[in-house]
């Protein structure tokens, strides 16, 4: 049942002062002066049943760049999505992208009895250890390169990387072969009855194989683990970590050392990893350990780092585009031949905006970390390509 | 058929692909019970999203009929159908359903014989195989 009275008390709601911080560093609202959090907000605490659902919840691209910005950090994006599950209960139809496949996947992968075949790319000579206490978490990347294969993205290539790298400096792993998705997308746009049955499953494979540590290369993944897994019953056993947590440590102590590469490259920050895990400085302490990589930061960076222009797969339109448009622009703007960054879906929503613009997009090449540290991977035979 | 047999869903081309069926329903022809038809304007209209709708939705196969190769209304042919249609069948593959429950037939026009033909092995191939939906309790 949605509850509109602990949506406002869970996300700090009432504190909003009607600054308008928010709207001024909102992507969304540069491009589309329709879009307002405030208003959002606004519309809804003073609505009436009779009133018409308010059709911009459905642009916000959860980047919390809002949350960033406000002085009482009132969570506005989880609002958001309360307003989303609120809709959906009244009977709203997503438009979901790419025909809804990755909604229905999803929603597929939530059948308890369900037996996946999705390790047939696990290169053979990644090591795997007998037990299960640590897993690496795969998440959807064998989907997303069937599904957006036309687009030319391979996100396997970045977890094969962060195998590799985890294999290097000998952390021991295995993986699941029925794992399935996280579910943060249906979260994130409203289909909370649809998150639940994926963590449920999720969960229940964890307890029945004693999982004690996961790691994950989706900044996605990890959150959810971290911020939603642990609020469910059961949630806050398991440790979580992101695979540039436990990479750059060993960097700096000396007990890993990357290869050569010698290009200019810029680190795009995936909102969910920067500005929801707080993960800003580890995956630059790996860049700086390539050597010959010529890292530069682009205008927007860190806290402050532009969206790739994303939505849950709902709702990607002209103004979606004009955000991931300006992001390459600003990899452009500082020179860079390569654009880093650790999310398959940053990689997929900016890669989309270049194979689908006018030719004048710019044409920076887009690589997950993982798989652009292993590539440098110095000793013969080892880097993969 | 019993009742409670499993759904396959027919995507049908408006054109060569639904004359078949409307030809086999003329001719007093029968086919499983369990099929249901969905009428497209074309195949290049049905993409991946829709196919695993379908299965989400609990079908146990997924048939797209369509016009034979040179045929179109739209001269588009298997352009875009036969993308999505490996793109669907490699997605059932990893999810373990089995890339089997998907087919791709081109027939000729009005051919209500080999239709029912092709839907019936179809059908009788889906029930040999694991539900893909287990029967709930």
């Amino acid at each position: 049942m949605f509850d509109i009275e602990r949506e406002i008390s869970d996300t700090k709601i009432r504190l909003c002062l009607d600054c308008g911080k928010c709207t001024v560093v909102c992507p969304i609202a540069q491009h589309d002066s329709e879009f307002n959090p405030r208003l959002i907000v606004q519309r809804r605490l003073t609505q009436n049943s009779s009133n018409p659902q308010d059709e911009t919840i459905w642009e916000c691209l959860s980047c919390y760049m809002c949350v960033e910005r406000c002085n009482y950090r009132v969570k506005f994006p989880e609002f958001i999505h309360g307003l989303r599950a609120e809709a959906l209960a009244e009977g709203a139809q997503l438009q979901c992208t790419r025909g809804g496949a990755l909604q229905a996947l999803q929603h597929l992968m939530a059948r308890e009895e369900l037996q996946q075949d999705r390790l047939n790319w696990l290169p053979q000579d990644i090591e795997l250890t007998e037990q299960y206490d640590t897993i690496f978490f795969v998440g959807c990347a064998p989907y997303f390169d069937i599904v957006f294969s036309d687009l030319e993205v391979n996100t396997l290539k970045g977890v094969e990387g962060a195998l590799r790298l985890l294999n290097r400096v000998q952390v021991p792993f295995n993986i699941l072969a029925n794992e399935r998705c996280c579910g943060r997308d249906l979260l994130l746009q409203g289909d909370r009855e649809g998150f639940l049955a994926l963590a449920r499953v999720n969960m229940e494979e964890f307890e029945r194989r004693g999982v004690k540590k996961i790691i994950t290369n989706c900044p996605e993944c990890h959150y959810t683990f971290k911020a939603d897994y642990a609020k469910l019953p059961g949630g806050t056993a398991i440790e979580v970590a992101h695979l540039t947590e436990v990479i750059a440590p060993l960097l700096q102590s000396g007990e890993l050392s990357l290869g050569e590469l010698e290009k200019r490259a810029t680190y795009h920050d995936p909102c969910t990893l920067g500005r929801c895990s707080r993960i800003f400085d580890e995956p630059r302490h790996i860049l700086a350990a390539v050597a010959g990589l010529d890292v530069v930061e682009m205008e927007q960076s860190r806290e402050k780092a532009l969206c790739c222009g994303a939505s849950p797969w709902v709702y990607c339109g002209a103004v979606n585009r004009e955000v991931q448009e300006q992001r390459l622009a600003q990899a452009e703007a500082v020179g860079a031949d390569i654009l880093v960054t650790s999310c398959p879906k940053c990689q997929i929503h900016l890669r989309c905006c270049q194979k689908s613009g006018d030719g004048t997009v710019p044409r920076v090449e887009i690589q997950d970390l993982a798989y652009l540290a292993a590539r440098s991977l110095d000793s013969g035979g080892e880097a993969i390509d | 058929m019993s009742r409670s047999a499993a759904h396959l869903v027919v995507f049908a081309c408006n054109w060569d692909g639904l004359t078949c069926i409307e030809a086999a329903a003329q001719a007093g022809l029968s086919y499983p019970a369990s099929v249901r038809v969905v009428r497209v304007s074309c195949l290049s209209r049905v993409h991946q999203g829709l196919i695993l709708k379908a299965f989400e939705l609990g079908a146990a196969g997924v048939m797209l009929l369509g016009c034979k190769p040179g045929n179109c209304q739209f001269d588009v042919d298997a352009r875009y159908i036969a993308g999505e249609y490996e793109k669907a069948r490699m997605l059932l593959r990893l999810l373990g359903l089995g890339e089997e429950r998907l087919v791709l037939c081109h027939m000729a026009r009005s051919d209500g014989s080999g239709f029912v033909k092709q839907v019936a092995t179809f059908a009788q191939e889906i029930e040999q195989m694991q539900p893909a939906v287990p029967a709930r309790a």
